[in-house]
């Protein structure tokens, strides 16, 4: 069964600049380094490309640096052993990204009442009450912030679909952002 | 007080705290050592405390929490002037940095 929440609307067609990366989980395993390695080849990519319109290169390349890192980051904390796949394209300025991975089912559903809390206000109300919380209770995580500075401070629009594939969950997270 | 690594410095000098490079720890425990370091600075009850992040090419969102409880304890302390200062070349600067404003009225923020 599929379940669907917030803004996973795909624009970019086949004639944009795509490109598919697997993180394989072989005999070196899935380590944290991977997040960094991964989104600074991507933004260094990725930014030539929409430089290439007369766009601002800098800016392009960190706000794709900053959305690949965190997704990685949550796909690296949160998934259960087994590759995770970045698919990425730009057209028009539109960069979207979906980082696809498998996580354990008692995982995904408190994820999804995460996304719940995160997708149902103004972020960046939610983005200060949070920050507020956590700094009041020392053994939190503060998780959630990286997605919520993601739509406050980028204005990334974030969707996620959860697939049951036997004992895992299949979680892609999609996330769109419109480069200066 | 100083925090060495291939990726990241970060030290103080006084009450100013400099840091610099690219931060991407993995979360609260991992940033641990930089809080106190920064709350060392804190506990020499200094009239002020500048972070000096001009050369901060890249903070996570684990890091940009830890600026923020920062920001959250320096408002138990308003007789300690908070600046803040960051660069227009580093984009996150000028996206996620006004948030700690809006944690404290204090914080003086200067983006240049």
């Amino acid at each position: 069964m599929n379940q669907t929440f917030g803004d996973t609307t795909r624009n970019n067609g086949s004639g944009a600049f795509a490109m598919r990366l697997v993180i394989s989980d072989g005999p070196l395993g899935v380590s944290w380094k991977h997040a960094s390695e991964t989104c600074e080849f991507l933004g260094d990519v990725f930014a030539l490309q929409h430089a290439k319109r007369g766009a601002d290169y800098n800016d392009a390349r960190h706000s794709i640096i900053y959305l690949v890192n965190e997704l990685l980051e949550n796909a690296i904390k949160f998934r259960v052993p087994g590759s995770i796949r970045v698919d990425c394209s730009l057209a028009d300025g539109n960069f979207e990204l979906t980082v696809t991975n498998d996580a354990a089912p008692d995982v995904a559903n408190r994820f999804q009442s995460l996304i719940e809390e995160i997708t149902s206000r103004d972020p960046g109300e939610l983005l200060i009450e949070r920050i507020e919380a956590n700094a009041a209770d020392d053994s939190s995580s503060g998780s959630g912030l990286g997605l919520l500075t993601l739509m406050n401070d980028y204005g990334a629009r974030l969707g996620w679909v959860f697939r049951s594939t036997g004992p895992a969950v299949m979680l892609s997270t999609h996330a769109a952002l419109t480069l200066n | 007080m100083e925090i060495k690594t291939a990726e990241y410095n970060v030290w103080n000098e006084g009450s100013t705290i400099h840091y610099e490079g690219t931060l991407r720890l993995s979360g609260t425990d991992a940033y641990q050592p930089i809080l106190d370091l920064m709350q060392q600075v804190l506990a020499e009850k200094p009239q002020n405390v500048v972070l000096d992040l001009t050369q901060l090419e890249f903070l996570n969102s684990s890091g940009i929490n830890l600026l923020a409880k920062f920001t959250i304890e320096l408002r138990k302390h308003p007789d300690i002037a908070m600046k803040v200062l960051g660069s227009t070349k580093i984009p996150w600067q000028s996206k996620s940095l006004p948030n700690l404003q809006k944690l404290h009225k204090g914080v003086e923020l200067i983006i240049v």
